[in-house]
Formats: structure tokens, C-alpha cells, sequence
């Protein structure tokens, strides 16, 4: 395999056409697709027009909000977790440990949200408990707001974060910490000079995965987020459904995916992150 | 071994990380094992606790012909995504891993594929859903098995290609010394070295095809409905018993698949 020949190399071009044909057709296709309806049959820029409205830059700013808090908050729990199953568990139960982390991946997402339901309504489990042992007077109010919605995400995209940035720590040589402590660094500084840098790619590939698909979620805001509170892949849906203006929904799609791609790219530029991406 | 683990418990983050683990497994556990026990509730609006223990969901679910139908449609278009999506997953292993393209057509070829990875589904769904009444395809069955096709190739790709990556050359190159053809090779070598991760591809694609909820609710039409479809329906009319037992049997299909596929690869 090692020399290139011509005959070999149309094979292969052959082997890749069937994945890349489905790609490109379901990928690219669609969103070519998209940015033609946008821009309507008068080439005009109406659509954007619209959406760049008042009304429209709030959803769009709350969306990627809640793409950039949740992502940060999942990153945040999953270093703890990765470290603890990478360098303190036992070598016997790591696997164990993995896949119990990471079971809910293969679970579906809509019931599991539809199960805090359950757990943070007004008669639910946290609410029957902390009134039932007298810590509370009456019930909170968890459910269908900000709180719900958060812990909702999390739930989903925990997983995700966590098995994708285990490889990054696995490959963490804790020797490191060792000689940091032993130069006399402090707990903050052992874990922003020799932890994070090593393992920024880990972050960095958890982040790709899950922060767009946050960003553009459909069902946990509906089953668990306020009414109030719009994102994104509400209006699309909306416009979708109604079977009506669709340059106006795929302009928004357009201008969400550009923010999206926008922000990810800021991430990328840091030349820190840049940095380290190279190592890959 | 003990005086590593004790040192580094002194020296590397203290207590925190196995908190944070123990806290972790309580938080992603509690809502299956809260459903499962509100699931056997002989009430149609359950109360917490709950007044006696019953089968009649479990029964009222399977003998549901709207459900069964979803879970039917579910488990059909499970399947055919897991098969197709793994075989193209090795074609594009292959090419991403050993094939003699350049390294710039390689890596495009990559990103193309890992594109629903980071582009917004509801972008992606909504594209798929436009572009498919553009070309005449309009709603159903093809076009939702396409889009779940499309949905799960980044991760059978990107699975098989890390085993595929460990292979050992020297085998292939044995085989081939020994008078083997391409065709022989691929059959008697590389793909029963890459089994494990073949299977544990076709049950990672059936479970994200089973579990998938938006590229459908935007391709299905309103002949098809699937078993998430059909819970997203039930739930914003509001939280029931039915859809309690509903819940659990879903759970209990993907951690089957998940089961059988830990047993098989490390999940990394």
C-alpha cells in the first residue's frame, strides 16, 4: 500500500464516493438550499433584514447563550470526573466507571428530559422532599424555567463532554502535578499552567460536539425550559410547520449557523487553543 | 500501587474529583430509577409515593396499536440505518485511514463527513427537510432513513476508523506476500480484525437512529411517526402513567444495545 499507483487511487475514489455522496447530498446540498430560499427570488435581503430585527437578535443571543453557559458548565463537571476516572480509579473498575458515565448516551434524550418532569415539578420528588422532611415551607418553582432547562442540557450533553475528553487525561501524565506541588505551585496554578494546557484539545473537541447542537436544541427547551424564553430551533419549527415563509426561517438558520461557526472560530483563534489544536 | 494512589490523593486534586464523580452517577441515575418506580404506578396520574405496585401501563403500552406502530416503524428504520450506516462508516474509515488520496483530499473528505457534528441540527434538519421537498422527495419513510443515515455516519466513520488506524500493516502485507488479492485481504484479514468495532458500530448507529427526534420530526410527514416522535407528542399534552411505562421501554431497547456493545470495545 505503501506506493501510490493510479489504479489504486481510483479505487479508492471510488470507495469514497458512497459516504461522501451521502455527505455532501444531506450536508452540503440542504444548506446550499437554504441560503438560495434566504435570499428569495428577488435577491434581496429582506429576510435579513428581518432577522436582524429587535425581536429575532434577542433568540439568537439567548440561543448562543445558553450554547456558551451550558457547554462551559458541562466542561467544568467533566474535568473532575475524566481526572478522578483517568488517574484514581482503580485500573479494574475504569471501564466500569466509563461506561456507567456515559450510559445515558445511548438513552433517548426526550424521555430523559420528560423524567426530570418528574423530579422538579411542584409535587415532584426534590419538592415532596424538601417539604416533606420540613426543610421547606411550600413547593419551588424548578420546573419550566432557566434552572429546568440547564439542568436538562446538562443531563444530555454531560456524556458527550465526558468521553470526549477522556482520552485528552488519559493520555495526562500525572507526574506533572508532582513536580509542579514539589516547585511549590499553587492548586489554581497546577491546574491553569499544567492541567489545562495538556488537556485543552480534549476541551476543545468536547466543545465542537456538543456547543452547536445546545445552541440549536429543539426538544429540552420545549419539554423543560420557560414559554417565555425563546431559542432558535423554536421559530424554525414554527416557520416550518406553519408552511410559511421559509426565506424568512432559513435566513435565520443561516445567520444561527453563522454565529455558531462565528463563535467557534473566536475559540479557535485564541492562539493558545491554536497552539495546542496544532499538536493533533 | 496503595502508596502511589495515597500520594497522589495528597498531591493531586484532594477529595474533590471522587465527590464529584459520586455526585455525577446519583445525578444521571436518579431520573431512570425515578421513572422506573413512577412507571408502576396503578394510577393514571401517579403521586409520589405512589400507592401500590401494577403492570397495567406496561400492558396499556404494548397493547397501544398508535405505539407499537412507532416502536415497529423505530426498530425498522433502526436496523437499516445501523447496516448502511456501518458499511459506509468502513468505506469512509478506509479512505480516511488508508487510502492513497492526499492528505488534503483525506482531510476534506473528513470534515465533510463530521458535519452534522457541529452544524445546529435544527439547521441541518430543517436544510434536509427543504432540500427534500425541492427535489420532489416530499416526507416519509426515505427521506427520514437518508437523514438518519447522514446523522450517524460521523460517529461509525470516526469509530471504525480508530480501530482501523491500529491495525498492523504486517498482516495485510503477509497476506499479500503469500499471493492474496486486495479483495482476499479485506475479507480474510481486515475485516475480521475490525469485527469488534463493526458491531459495536451497528449498535451505537441503532441506538442514535432509535433515539434520533429532530432530523425526523422534520422529514416524517404526518404518515410516520417513530417512538420518540410519539413521546414528544404525549408529553406536551402532559406527564402520565402511560408515558411513564412508554419511557421505560425505550430506556430498556438502547440499554440492551448499550449493554451488548460495552462488552465488545472500550466506549473510546
Amino acid at each position: 500500500m505503501s506506493v501510490a499507483n493510479a489504479p489504486g487511487r481510483l479505487r479508492d475514489w471510488l470507495v469514497a464516493g458512497s459516504p461522501l455522496l451521502l455527505a455532501l447530498a444531506l450536508g452540503v446540498f440542504p444548506l446550499l438550499t437554504l441560503f438560495v430560499e434566504s435570499i428569495g427570488p428577488g435577491l434581496g435581503s429582506e429576510n435579513y433584514a428581518e432577522v436582524l430585527s429587535p425581536l429575532y437578535r434577542g433568540a439568537l443571543l439567548y440561543s448562543i447563550g445558553v450554547g456558551v453557559g451550558v457547554t462551559a458548565i458541562c466542561l467544568a463537571v467533566a474535568y473532575p470526573i475524566t481526572y478522578w476516572i483517568a488517574h484514581r480509579c482503580p485500573d479494574r473498575y475504569r471501564l466500569v466507571a466509563l461506561v456507567s458515565v456515559t450510559l445515558p448516551l445511548w438513552l433517548n434524550y426526550v424521555v430523559l428530559n420528560y423524567a426530570w418532569v418528574w423530579i422538579l415539578a411542584r409535587g415532584g420528588v426534590v419538592n415532596r422532599i424538601l417539604v416533606g422532611t420540613g426543610l421547606l415551607d411550600s413547593s419551588l418553582d424548578l420546573l419550566y424555567n432557566n434552572i429546568s432547562m440547564t439542568i436538562g442540557f446538562v443531563y444530555i450533553y454531560l456524556p458527550y463532554v465526558v468521553l470526549t475528553m477522556y482520552v485528552s487525561m488519559e493520555r495526562f501524565d500525572y507526574q506533572l502535578i508532582e513536580a509542579a506541588r514539589d516547585l511549590g505551585a499553587s492548586d489554581i496554578r497546577v491546574f491553569l499552567d499544567v492541567v489545562l494546557p495538556r488537556t485543552l484539545p480534549g476541551a476543545a473537541a468536547a466543545t465542537l460536539i456538543v456547543y452547536a447542537r445546545i445552541a440549536g436544541a429543539f426538544a429540552t427547551p420545549e419539554i423543560l425550559g420557560s414559554p417565555g424564553n425563546v431559542m432558535i430551533a423554536r421559530l424554525v419549527v414554527q416557520a416550518f410547520r406553519q408552511y410559511t415563509n421559509y426565506g424568512f426561517a432559513a435566513a435565520l438558520s443561516f445567520v444561527f449557523l453563522l454565529l455558531v461557526l462565528g463563535t467557534l472560530g473566536l475559540g479557535a483563534l485564541s492562539p493558545r487553543v491554536r497552539q495546542e489544536l496544532r499538536q493533533w | 500501587m496503595v502508596s502511589r494512589v495515597t500520594r497522589l490523593a495528597e498531591r493531586g486534586a484532594g477529595r474533590l474529583p471522587g465527590i464529584v464523580v459520586a455526585l455525577a452517577l446519583v445525578f444521571l441515575y436518579t431520573p431512570v430509577l425515578v421513572i422506573g418506580y413512577l412507571s408502576l404506578s396503578p394510577a393514571g396520574q401517579p403521586t409520589i409515593p405512589i400507592d401500590g405496585f401494577s403492570l397495567r401501563w406496561y400492558t396499556a403500552v404494548l397493547t397501544d396499536t398508535r405505539f407499537i406502530r412507532a416502536l415497529l416503524t423505530s426498530l425498522g428504520i433502526g436496523v437499516v440505518t445501523a447496516v448502511v450506516g456501518t458499511a459506509l462508516g468502513l468505506a469512509g474509515a478506509y479512505v480516511i485511514v488508508r487510502s492513497q488520496l492526499s492528505q488534503i483530499a483525506r482531510r476534506t473528505i473528513a470534515v465533510i463527513i463530521a458535519l452534522p457534528l457541529f452544524v445546529p441540527t435544527v439547521v441541518v434538519a430543517f436544510g434536509i427537510g427543504r432540500a427534500s421537498a425541492l427535489v420532489g422527495l416530499g416526507y416519509g419513510y426515505l427521506p427520514v432513513v437518508l437523514g438518519h443515515l447522514f446523522w450517524v455516519l460521523p460517529f461509525t466513520t470516526f469509530l471504525i476508523a480508530a480501530r482501523y488506524a491500529e491495525l498492523d500493516d504486517r498482516l495485510s502485507a503477509a497476506a499479500r506476500d503469500l499471493g492474496a488479492d486486495d479483495r482476499t485481504v479485506f475479507r480474510t484479514i481486515t475485516v475480521p480484525l475490525l469485527w469488534p468495532a463493526l458491531t459495536a458500530s451497528v449498535l451505537f448507529a441503532f441506538a442514535l437512529s432509535f433515539n434520533e427526534f429532530l432530523i425526523t420530526f422534520f422529514l416524517a410527514g404526518s404518515s410516520v411517526t417513530t417512538v420518540p416522535l410519539e413521546i414528544f407528542g404525549k408529553v406536551r399534552i402532559g406527564a402520565t402513567a402511560f408515558l411513564n411505562a412508554a419511557s421505560v421501554l425505550v430506556i430498556v431497547v438502547s440499554a440492551v444495545a448499550a449493554g451488548v456493545a460495552s462488552t465488545l470495545r472500550r466506549p473510546v
